[in-house]
């Protein structure tokens, strides 16, 4: 099983997806911390001062925005090879394929912890200097980074096997994609902004992603109160990875490759 | 053992039976050919083979085994199917290289296969960059990473330039004869694998139509000679004294059926004209091919 989840890893890393995918996310998150740098201290309703913890809180989970990019590199991961039909030969190297299925989602794994590594130093990046150059203090604990950084990684990881399922399931590219992103950016930000609907919205992934950092800064777009406690977002995700994954493994295992 | 056995095997596709109740298997040692025009079910039969579409009903086993039960399946067959199977951004050796990883095999082997099948100064380059002959002999190059001893190649003189062919017949012979590995290749052209195979196994419409050693199928049936002639010398009315058929084919020439190529050079002597050409015709196969791919 190491050596498949390997071979994953070496699909992606022999080709060029990987880092274009981690620029596109590190560009994104930029422009949103640029945007809360820009805005800073415009209160009322708007961001705290930069010196604040608030901020810090806000600015350090900038990085969660990002999840949506390795669903997308999730969904690619495994319908390239459907649109490369290099599933022949993954097939045929392994013809159990449920076991090809459990590498990638492995492999997803790794991948998805690891961008979520990149972009929360990119965050750091920033973040410190504009906070000390501010004056003011940097408190991990008060701005409560280990957590945030603890639930960007998970969201992350997650993710990028909510990416690998979907893909599975739908085999073609394109549909994969924009699935991805009508579902993340259209379903789930009404559901999550429209506070009427929290109820529902809370229980969808990007509800349970949020509740992972549960940071608590009114940003003006209403606070997260609404949302589950931490340990029950992780968990929320933990069952969507899993019943995606296992969907994912009995659609594939029976379909003729032809 | 049997290396490669198809036995009863049946699959539809919604109301299209793609294969029907075909039987026949591939014993170590030969090449066998598997004719058939296009969309005659060859290629449902192979990916039924090998493991990537599950017959209704029937076994087709490889080495005894289902090829989803093989433990190490690079091992044990090597497969060619379709030349598109890559991922374009990726370089020759970075996919053979993470099939090696996959199936535990010692990444040297990567460059080994690569030199085998000519590819050696293209290991480097990204696979979109390819030729479709380049393609298939990438291909080739990923079913001997694991050296085993059964081959299994859909349509792979598809998109070879005539030497590549050349090539590709001498080294099936080699992995079949000098090597002893059982091999089944496909293909709906019969002069590309008459060279090249011991075996003959044709499938139309999903059925069995024929199958037998080449010597066999060549042998059996009507004979026929196609016989020219210089201007000037009819060889017909005294062919035909002697008890031949004889048909008179395009450009001038004749074709002979019912006499030896022996006794029509006697009754050439006799006549004394001037024979451009005498080919004997292995009627049975070509015609037997002929009609089915003209039928379509």
């Amino acid at each position: 099983m190491i050596g498949l989840v390997r071979a994953e890893l070496l699909k992606l890393s022999t080709t060029r997806l990987w880092w274009v995918m981690l620029l596109s996310t590190v560009f994104f998150i930029g422009l949103s911390l640029a945007f809360f740098v820009g805005f800073a201290g415009n209160e009322p309703g708007g961001l705290p001062p930069i010196d604040t913890p608030q901020w810090a809180q806000v600015a350090w989970s900038a990085g969660s925005s990002g999840r949506i990019f390795v669903m997308i590199l999730g969904v690619v991961m495994m319908t390239s090879e459907y649109r490369y039909q290099t599933i022949t030969g993954t097939f045929l190297t392994t013809p159990r394929r449920g076991r090809v299925i459990t590498a990638k989602l492995g492999a997803g794994l790794v991948v998805g912890a690891l961008f979520a590594l990149a972009v929360l130093a990119f965050t750091a990046l920033v973040v410190i200097p504009a906070v000390l150059i501010a004056g003011g203090e940097l408190s991990l604990t008060e701005s409560r980074v280990p957590q945030i950084a603890l639930g960007t990684v998970a969201s992350f990881a997650l993710y990028t096997i909510l990416g690998i399922a979907l893909g599975a399931l739908v085999r073609n590219q394109i549909a994969g994609i924009v699935g991805a992103v009508a579902w993340a950016y259209i379903i789930e930000s009404v559901f999550l902004a429209i506070p009427a609907l929290q109820v529902v919205g809370k229980w969808f992934p990007g509800g349970a992603a949020q509740a992972l950092m549960s940071i608590d800064v009114d940003t003006g777009m209403g606070t997260g109160g609404d949302m589950l406690p931490a340990w029950g977002g992780a968990a929320v995700l933990v069952g969507y990875a899993v019943v995606f994954a296992v969907v994912a493994n009995v659609t594939t295992v029976r379909r003729d490759i032809t | 053992m049997t290396a490669i056995e198809i036995r009863n095997l049946s699959k539809s596709f919604g109301a299209v039976r793609a294969v029907d109740d075909v039987t026949f298997t591939v014993e170590a040692g030969s090449v066998t050919g598997y004719l058939g025009p296009n969309g005659a079910g060859k290629t449902t039969t192979l990916r039924s083979l090998l493991g990537l579409v599950t017959p209704d009903s029937g076994e087709a086993l490889v080495g005894g085994k289902r090829y989803t039960d093989l433990a190490t399946p690079l091992n044990e067959v090597g497969a060619v199917l379709e030349a598109t199977n890559f991922h374009p951004g990726r370089t020759a050796r970075n996919h053979l290289r993470l099939l090696c990883v996959a199936a535990g095999l010692p990444v040297a082997r990567v460059d080994e296969a690569l030199g085998q099948v000519g590819l050696a100064d293209a290991a480097g380059k990204r696979v979109g960059g390819f030729s479709l002959g380049m393609r298939q002999r990438l291909a080739l190059a990923s079913a001997l990473l694991g050296e085993p001893k059964v081959y299994i190649l859909d349509e792979p003189a598809n998109g070879l330039d005539p030497a590549g062919i050349q090539w590709l017949r001498g080294f099936l012979r080699h992995l079949a004869h000098d090597r002893g590995a059982a091999v089944l290749v496909s293909s709906h052209v019969l002069s590309e694998v008459e060279q090249t195979v011991d075996n003959v196994v044709i499938i139309a419409g999903g059925r069995l139509v024929r199958q037998g050693t080449l010597a066999d199928l060549t042998a059996g049936g009507e004979k026929t000679v196609r016989v020219r002639t210089a201007e000037g010398g009819d060889l017909a009315p005294a062919l035909e004294k002697a008890g031949a058929t004889v048909e008179r084919v395009d450009g001038g020439a004749l074709r002979v059926h019912g006499l030896e190529p022996e006794e029509i050079g006697r009754i050439v002597l006799d006549q004394r004209v001037v024979l451009t050409e005498m080919t004997p015709e292995r009627s049975d196969l070509q015609k037997v091919f002929l009609e089915l791919t003209e039928a379509r």
